[in-house]
């Protein structure tokens, strides 16, 4: 595939259960991302994130409405066709980072390109130049056990991108690193996205990966609102509404927001520790 | 997919250990038994097959020697000596008792041949002669080792004393050994007629064939069944494997279901423990029939390996245990190594069925559940 994709989201929803016990988790969303670009969804847990998605991933039926990427209409198609379909031009990133742990790095990558009925020795070979590219070149013998958490999830990048697909989807994948690794494989993503044209969709609660983002996204109680202003915690991190927040404190003519009293008190006792430690 | 059912084998090395070593003994219980009775078989028949007779005359309906008596004439060698393409006639009389030695009781065929005849007595010795004379005997090299019996001892048949002047080798079985005297002897311990004789071993002329002089002979004389070397031989090893076939049977279904339930045990955990990469895997867009390939593979992987590890055992047995133990032999053989093979599939078919419905199960959407 030369021509790179739109990706469109038209009037979905998506139900779970029936009658009293009926959940909407996804009401009546749209959305449109264009090749290359990168989008982020934010919302508070149980607002539908994982549910739109596993939709935009081929892997749930919408209840209502379309799901398009490109010319293929993922709702039309029939089961069967699915997998197809999620290995040609969804990439997928997680937050366990889910790599086979039996096989190497370069075996993790190459199995993916070998689904798609190419050979061995030229998936591998695929699969070789692509974790290069990621600065892993040193690493592709190593067993998964053997990778730090930045390695394994710039290993499950290069497998998400080895098919060249249309999409990647990334569900929290910075949950499980640390703020500068995370921040790190974030722009490294995004690099590898902008230059090869391919739209990302994150779901993430991880405020640091906004600067990375074209476009944020609010979700909550499964429909896009406007954006809230957030600002982070400087204690424990967590993303907090500023108009809603548990507990505030000023401190040299900033103020600043807190989840809760607990936080705010420890930030009072030592101040410059806490707002330290992300200028590093 | 074979790759990494590979790799997902190898990566925990006390499973594949566990589990190729249930498989390999259970294929073992499988080959074990036949090897050794196909050992005890070889042994059994084997001074029928060293006699270098080409036919086998007995009494009518006798097909073979171990546990039968056969009573024919002299009259009898006589007739089929005029048979077309006989060359040689030789008698011998046989029956199964026990050589006592200082040492204990062996049991034996014992055979009576006429040494001025070309057949009927041993072929090869290890020590002593073959030149054997009345209150003489030969006996086998695992008997005079384990009875230390040497040349020049002394041993008992029916009361009656012997010198042992020969040794053979290869004679003994797990059931009894032979020895040799004369015929002369055997018919005085058993105050018999001269006339009898128990078989009557043929050798022919070159361009006949043994099968249809066997014919000629027994079509001249219904008295008397002439059975070809090979022929003879086979009624021989059947008899061991009727008094065997039971025991067979249960060491194969036994050793069976163990290589079944070991095998479908590993493979169920093992595809139990990697449900959630099998659940990444079909997320990313590999098929039911990517993953079944590689629970099958593993399944006949290590099953292979098993059924290697089996035959080599077998193979190292055959060559220690003849030596530990006189008389026992490990022979492997073609309806064994096929019955394990078939097991083997039928195992590796039946096993990697649950593994495969726990996948066809496995709902992609999972993966973002966590
Ligand atoms: N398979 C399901 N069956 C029933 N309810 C579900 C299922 N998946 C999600 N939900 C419900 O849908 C809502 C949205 O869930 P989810 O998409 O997981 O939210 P988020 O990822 O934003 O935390 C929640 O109320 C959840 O309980
Ligand atoms: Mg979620």
């Amino acid at each position: 595939m030369n021509m790179q994709s739109v990706v469109s989201v038209e009037k979905v929803v998506r139900r779970f259960g029936s009658g009293t016990t009926e959940v909407v988790a996804v009401k009546d969303i749209s959305l449109e991302v264009v090749p290359g670009e990168v989008v982020l969804i934010m919302g508070p847990s149980g607002s539908g994130k994982t549910t739109l998605l596993s939709m935009l991933g081929g892997l749930l039926r919408p209840s209502e409405g379309r799901i398009q990427i490109g010319e293929d209409d993922l709702t039309l198609m029939d089961e069967s066709q699915l997998p197809n379909i999620r290995l040609q031009h969804i990439g997928f990133i997680f937050q366990d980072f889910n790599l086979l742990s039996a096989l190497t790095t370069l075996d993790n990558v190459a199995l993916v390109a070998q689904l798609t009925g190419i050979s061995r020795k030229e998936s591998r070979k695929k699969a070789k130049v692509l974790l290069e590219q990621l600065g892993l070149g040193q690493r592709l013998d190593f067993l998964p056990h053997k990778l730090s958490g930045g390695e394994k999830q710039r290993v499950a990048i290069a497998r998400a991108l080895v098919n060249k697909p249309d999409m990647i989807l990334a569900d929290e994948p910075t949950a499980n690193l640390d703020s500068h690794h995370g921040r790190e494989t974030m722009r490294l993503l995004r690099e590898v996205a902008k230059q090869e044209k391919r739209s990302v969709v994150i779901v993430s609660h991880d405020e640091r990966i906004k600067e990375i983002a074209d476009r944020v996204l609010w979700l909550e109680d499964g429909e896009f609102k406007d954006m809230v202003e957030m600002a982070v915690d400087p204690v424990c991190g967590m993303s907090i509404d500023i108009l809603h927040a548990p507990a505030t404190a000023d401190f040299e003519g900033t103020k600043y927001y807190f989840c809760a009293n607990g936080c705010r008190h420890e930030f009072l006792a030592a101040p410059n520790s806490f707002l330290q430690v992300d200028h590093e | 997919m074979i790759r990494l059912a590979w790799r997902n084998l190898f990566q925990n090395t006390t499973q594949i250990a566990l589990g190729v070593g249930g498989v390999a003994l259970a294929l073992l219980l499988m080959l074990a038994i036949d090897a050794l009775l196909a050992g005890s078989e070889d042994d059994l028949v084997a001074y029928i097959e060293d006699s270098g007779a080409d036919i086998f005359v007995s009494q009518e309906g006798v097909k073979n020697m171990h546990m039968a008596s056969s009573a024919i004439t002299r009259s009898d060698l006589r007739l089929a000596a005029q048979a077309e393409g006989v060359a040689t006639v030789s008698p011998i009389l046989y029956t199964t008792s026990v050589v006592e030695t200082k040492e204990g009781d062996v049991l034996s065929y014992i055979i009576g041949f006429d040494p001025m005849e070309p057949l009927g007595g041993p072929r090869e010795i290890v020590d002593g002669t073959l030149e054997i004379h009345n209150k003489e005997i030969i006996i086998d090299q695992a008997v005079a080792r384990s009875q230390e019996v040497a040349l020049g001892d002394v041993v008992e048949i029916f009361g009656e004393e012997f010198t042992v002047v020969g040794i053979t080798a290869g004679l003994t079985n797990i059931v009894n050994s032979v020895s040799f005297i004369t015929l002369r002897d055997f018919q005085d311990l058993r105050g018999d007629d001269r006339n009898v004789i128990s078989y009557v071993l043929v050798k022919i002329l070159p361009d006949y064939s043994a099968k249809s002089v066997a014919a000629e002979i027994t079509a001249r004389n219904p008295d008397v069944l002439a059975l070809s070397e090979a022929e003879f031989s086979r009624g021989e090893r059947q008899i061991i494997r009727d008094m065997s076939v039971e025991v067979l049977n249960i060491m194969n279904v036994s050793g069976f279901l163990i290589g079944l339930a070991v095998t479908a045990l590993t493979l169920y955990s093992n595809t139990l423990h990697k449900r959630s990469e099998y659940g990444v895997l079909k997320a990313i867009g590999a098929k039911n029939i990517h993953l079944y390939t590689v629970v099958v593979a593993q399944a006949f992987i290590s099953l292979m390996i098993g059924t290697v590890v089996a035959i080599g055992f077998i193979l190292l047995l055959g060559q220690l245990l003849p030596a530990l133990v006189p008389g026992v032999a490990v022979t492997l053989t073609a309806s064994g190594l096929l019955r394990v093979f078939a097991a083997s599939l039928i195992i590796g078919g039946l096993s990697a069925l649950v593994p495969a419905f726990q996948i066809a199960r496995l709902d992609p959407a999972e993966v973002f559940r966590g």
